[in-house]
Order: C-alpha cells, then sequence, then structure tokens
C-alpha cells in the first residue's frame, strides 16, 4: 500500500520537492551573502545604544542594496500558504476523487482493507505535507537570522513591519507551530472530502475553514492558553521613554521584558481606575515640531499618580505557547483523521 | 452444496430509503450466475454487500462462507468488476498490474501480463486513454489476477458496444474454463446471460422471483395458448406465471416439472427472455395456489 500510495502521489511530491529545492537553492545563494554584510555591519560587539544605530544601519544598507527585505516578506507569506495549499491539493481530492471517480470500488476490493488503505494514504501524505512546510519554515529561520537578530538589537526599518517573536505572523511561521497547521489543514481537506465527496467544493471549504481558523486561534484562542503577567509601571521615564504610544496610550514594550507579548495595556490613576485620555493639561500646547508628545508629558502624568497598567506574556513563554498551540492543532489534526475513518466505515458508504 | 453468496434478511438503508430490504437468496457455487431484475431491485446493492464495500443494516450476508470484507484474506478470495469499471485515468495499464500485484498477495503476475497482451492493450498507456471496452478488459484482468474463488461483475457489459460485449464474454468464458471459478454477474441484457451463464436469479423488489439452472428452467416453463379460460381451472402441479386473455383466446406461461398432455392447449417452449420478463413483472407477492377471482360488478 505504500507503494501504491507513492504511485499515486508521486506527481504532487514531484512539484513540493521541486518547489522546495528552488526555495532552498535561492536561501542557499543568498543566505551566506546576507551573512557576510551582517558580520561586515558593527553589530557584533555593539554596546548599548550603539547597536540600535548599527542594526537600523545594517537594515537599510540590506534594503537599499538588496531584494533581501522584499524575500523576507515573501517567504513569511510562502510558510503561511504552505499548509492550505497541501490542504486543498493534496487532503481535499484524497478521498473525495476516489469516491467521485469510482475508483474507491477498485482500490477497496484488493486485498487490503479498506483502513489500512486509509492509515497509509493519511499518514504518508499527511507527513509529507508537515515536512513540506517545516523545511520552508526551518530553511527560512536559518537564512533570515541575520534580519531577525537586527530587529532583536532593536534595528528597525519601514519594509518590515515586526512585532516581535510573538507577532501574529511571526509565531505562525517559526518554531514548530507550521508542523501544527500543516497537519490540521491537510486532515480537514481530507475530511471535509470525505464529507461531502466532491473535489472542487471540498477545497473552497477547506480553504474557508482554514482561514476562519488562522483568525480566530490568535485572536481569540491564544492569549488564554496560559494565563498573563500583570505589571504596573509608574515613573516618568516610562512615559517618557520610547516604550508607549502617545496617541492610545498603550504599552509598546514592557521594562524588563524584552519582547513580551502585551496583551492590553493602559493608563490608570492613582486610584487604580483606568484613564482613557492624558489630562489636558499635561498635554499642553502642540509640540512645535510635530512629533511625538510634549517634554514634559511623562513628568506630568507621573506628578499626577498616573501608571501603566500591562497584561503581557513574556518571551520566556514562547516555547511553551508554541508546544501547545502544536497540541491543539494536531489533536484536531487527529480527530478529523478519525472523521474520515468514521466517514468511509461501510456502514455510511 | 456450497454457495457462494447466502443470504437473509438482508437489507441495506440509505436515510430513509431501503435500497434492499429483506432479501433471501442462496447462491450455490461453481456456476456462472446471471442475477437480473429491473432497476431498482437492489442488484448493486446486493453486490456490494457481497464484496464488502457497504455493511448490511440489517441481516446477514456470507460469500464463500464467510463475512465479507472480513480482512485481507477474505478480501483476496474475491474479485471484483464494479459497474462502469472504475480505473485510475491517470495510470498506465503497466501501473494497474503493479498495483494489483502490491496490493494482492495472492497476485498471479502471469495471467495479468499474458491477458494484457493477448488483448494488445500497450502497457504504457494511460488507462484513461483506454477505450470503454479495453477499459473494462483491464478491470477483468485486475479482478482475475488476484486469483479469486469467486468473480462478481455488476453490469460489466452495459455501456459497451455488441463487439466489445462480445469480446468481454468470451473474455469472461475463457477465464472460467481455465480457472473454474465460481461467478456472479448482473445485466439488463439476457440475451448475454444466455449466452454465459448456466444459473438465473431474478430478483424483482429484492425477493427471488425465481432461481434455477438456465436449462432446468427453460424445460419447466411452457407457454400453453388455448381458448379462453381462467387460471384457476389449470392443474395444481400448473403454476402460473404470466397469463393474458384476449376475448376467446388465453395464453398462460406455466412452471410444471410434468408435461403438458392435456390436447386443448399448443405448448410452446419458452425463451430465457419470455421467462424473465414474466418473472419480472409479476406481482412482488403473487398467491401461489388459488388466486381470487376476478368478478365484474355491475
Amino acid at each position: 500500500m505504500i507503494r501504491f500510495t507513492w504511485l499515486q502521489f508521486r506527481v504532487q511530491a514531484g512539484v513540493a520537492l521541486a518547489a522546495l529545492f528552488a526555495f532552498a537553492a535561492v536561501l542557499m545563494v543568498t543566505g551566506p551573502h546576507l551573512a557576510s554584510l551582517y558580520n561586515a555591519s558593527r553589530i557584533t560587539g555593539c554596546r548599548g545604544g550603539s547597536c540600535v544605530n548599527a542594526a537600523s544601519g545594517f537594515l537599510s544598507r540590506v534594503d537599499a542594496t538588496s531584494p533581501y527585505t522584499l524575500m523576507y516578506t515573501l517567504g513569511i507569506g510562502l510558510i503561511l500558504a504552505a499548509p492550505v495549499i497541501t490542504g486543498i491539493f493534496w487532503g481535499a481530492p484524497l478521498i473525495a476523487r476516489e469516491l467521485e471517480t469510482g475508483t474507491c470500488r477498485l482500490a477497496w476490493t484488493q486485498g487490503i482493507t479498506r483502513t489500512r488503505w486509509l492509515v497509509v494514504k493519511l499518514a504518508l501524505t499527511g507527513l509529507a505535507a508537515m515536512a513540506v512546510t517545516e523545511a520552508l519554515s526551518l530553511m527560512y529561520t536559518w537564512w533570515a537570522d541575520p534580519i531577525a537578530r537586527a530587529i532583536g538589537h532593536g534595528g528597525t526599518i519601514s519594509s518590515i513591519q515586526f512585532t516581535g517573536p510573538f507577532g501574529l505572523v511571526a509565531f505562525a511561521t517559526h518554531g514548530i507551530a507550521p508542523l501544527g497547521y500543516a497537519a490540521f489543514a491537510f486532515t480537514l481537506g481530507t475530511a471535509t472530502g470525505a464529507l461531502i465527496r466532491r473535489t472542487v467544493p471540498a477545497m473552497a471549504v477547506t480553504l474557508a475553514i482554514f482561514a476562519a481558523v488562522q483568525v480566530a486561534v490568535p485572536l481569540w484562542v491564544r492569549p488564554h492558553l496560559l494565563p498573563p503577567d500583570q505589571t504596573v509601571v509608574s515613573g516618568p521615564s516610562f512615559f517618557q521613554a520610547a516604550s508607549m504610544s502617545v496617541g492610545t496610550l498603550t504599552a509598546t514594550t514592557v521594562p524588563g521584558q524584552p519582547e513580551a507579548w502585551i496583551l492590553s495595556s493602559g493608563p490608570i490613576n492613582a486610584a487604580g481606575q483606568p484613564v482613557t485620555t492624558a489630562p489636558a493639561a499635561c498635554l499642553g500646547p502642540p509640540p512645535a515640531t510635530g512629533k511625538g508628545a510634549p517634554a514634559n508629558l511623562g513628568a506630568c502624568m507621573a506628578s499626577r499618580g498616573i501608571r501603566e497598567a500591562i497584561t503581557y506574556q513574556p518571551l520566556s513563554r514562547y516555547w511553551p505557547f508554541q508546544r501547545i498551540e502544536t497540541g491543539i492543532f494536531l489533536a484536531l489534526a487527529l480527530a478529523l483523521a478519525g472523521c474520515c475513518f468514521w466517514r468511509l466505515g461501510r456502514r455510511r458508504t | 452444496m456450497s454457495f457462494v453468496i447466502e443470504a437473509s434478511g438482508l437489507g441495506k438503508q440509505y436515510g430513509r430509503r431501503w435500497a434492499l430490504r429483506d432479501c433471501a437468496l442462496a447462491i450455490p457455487a461453481g456456476r456462472v450466475v446471471g442475477l437480473v431484475g429491473p432497476n431498482g431491485a437492489g442488484k448493486t446493492t446486493l453486490l456490494h454487500l457481497a464484496v464488502g464495500l457497504l455493511a448490511p443494516t440489517s441481516g446477514s450476508i456470507r460469500v464463500l462462507g464467510a463475512s465479507p470484507a472480513d480482512g485481507p484474506a477474505q478480501l483476496g478470495r474475491v474479485g471484483f468488476v464494479a459497474q462502469d469499471t472504475p480505473v485510475y485515468t491517470r495510470l498506465s495499464v503497466a501501473r494497474h498490474l503493479r498495483m494489483g500485484a502490491w496490493l494482492n498477495p495472492g497476485w498471479d503476475r502471469e495471467i495479468a501480463e499474458s491477458r494484457i497482451e493477448q488483448l494488445g492493450l500497450d502497457p504504457r498507456q494511460r488507462a484513461g486513454t483506454l477505450s470503454g471496452g479495453q477499459r473494462a478488459q483491464l478491470a477483468l484482468t485486475l479482478a482475475i489476477a488476484k486469483r479469486p474463488e469467486c468473480l462478481i461483475l455488476d453490469e460489466p457489459v452495459a455501456s459497451l458496444d455488441p463487439l466489445a460485449r462480445r469480446d468481454f464474454l468470451s473474455s469472461l468464458m475463457e477465464i472460467v474454463a481455465a480457472q473454474g471459478l465460481s461467478v456472479v454477474l448482473t445485466s439488463h441484457l439476457v440475451a448475454d446471460l444466455e449466452r454465459v451463464c448456466d444459473y438465473l436469479v431474478v430478483l424483482v423488489a429484492s425477493k427471488v422471483q425465481v432461481a434455477g439452472e438456465v436449462s432446468e428452467l427453460l424445460s419447466s416453463h411452457h407457454r400453453l395458448s388455448g381458448a379462453r379460460r381462467d387460471a384457476s381451472s389449470l392443474p395444481a402441479n400448473q403454476e402460473v406465471i404470466e397469463e393474458s386473455h384476449t376475448d376467446r383466446q388465453s395464453t398462460f406461461l406455466v412452471r410444471t416439472s410434468d408435461p403438458v398432455h392435456d390436447p386443448a392447449w399448443t405448448v410452446r417452449p419458452v425463451t430465457l427472455d419470455d421467462l424473465v420478463i414474466a418473472y419480472m413483472s409479476r406481482p412482488a407477492n403473487p398467491e401461489r395456489t388459488h388466486r381470487p377471482q376476478l368478478k365484474v360488478t355491475s
């Protein structure tokens, strides 16, 4: 059955391998150059504030002289798309096409049981889907390491939106999460194919459900996977530093917790009540430069006893979050695989 | 006597609809059995139950004395050619044979390859580009090269042109002669069945209307015509299968094991076609002996 599964799967596998090799080739050719640019910058061995300048200098040099920042964005897009592509083109037809063309009547009357047929098909194709996505993610993580380190040193550049390892896109494309998404998307495609019994509608439904889940999980599920930490920050230094956005008075970093995931934040007054706007007295006349907050905003707010309350997940929980989320998606994948077995039971076909 | 298919109280329900209900039959082994019946009689459902593509909703079915699709060994004992002879359109003929070899422990490579050669099929040709007749032959090859004890075919020739149909059926006859396996096939075309089958089962609305050896069926059924008379006036040993009357004349199709001596009748033999149509159009639950007389009320 393994050989027969391969016989039916070899064209798709060939396409995927070709895509992987092309991706790998591009990264292998450009990766060392990107790393040499990084080494040539003064980030290595930098101290304090000079790091931010060196990192930003490196990023803008990369942006100006190479297509690497574009590749950085496209690579992320590819890793995000890989699970749903395999779910649609490998998962959805896996059972639906057999039912649609009637070849299931040929396959299931050979000398192997239907259960074995399904186990091998799901396992082989599913593991291939997981391997492809994770390979993309690992290659990309290796290639993008200089850019990620520069960003980690505080470097910023307008063409890359990077919101830390917990950022929506970064979290979904790094670590082991892509494995879970790939397994889920593949079994989702297979199960919808088995339920709808037609390939094209199953593809559309797979795409819709997967997209909905990919939106719903980071927004409504992921923040609750572990109880968050809370901290209250006071003092003019916090309000003055670049650690909050003035318009909304929300924190952008947590002091002492670099790259933490901020779930919610806002100023509270001395009584602990939320403050929605800065006191008018503190805002004063708009600064002449037109940029940033009035110089005295922080001191003014601090003197009125206003502090910033922040609910966040520290960076140290990155891997627990990755493991829990991957575990959830793998469990969903198993449940969907079980749904395929149930649907193909001889009482229901 | 051993049986290829034995069923009792067999039923298969889809939602609220029963595709087959309370079906009882016993098809003997070592024969080429034709299963005929109108559309919707449950023939395909019965065959799918026999090869284990379906599980019964009620009752039981045994194939070669065992439960269908009950593990790889039982799957290997039964060869199946499904309706419209499905094959993988993108795989070549040779790859289909390789699939058969991989998936069937009892695969006989020699049978498969010599048959493909004999049929003049190009092993590299994709199955999707084969003609209907060639595809049916490929499906048949796959079903017999696994060396089954019985071969079940669901309308194998329904979509074939007359020439391809003849070729397919003569292939089937050759296989039966060479391998001596039991065969059960369904068809709408009684002429085809007459050519290959030595046993006939007529299934109407899940019920076996008649079953028996073809030669015996033909010799025990007669068409009687003569002056008009009522069916109840026939002797008890003549079972009326079909009757038609004009003002002056009556025609009966009767089943009897005894010769008909009544000089009032013109006795003619029946064809298999007559017989099948008579049983198919017979009410599902006929009164066997004393049918109520039709009375004209005015």
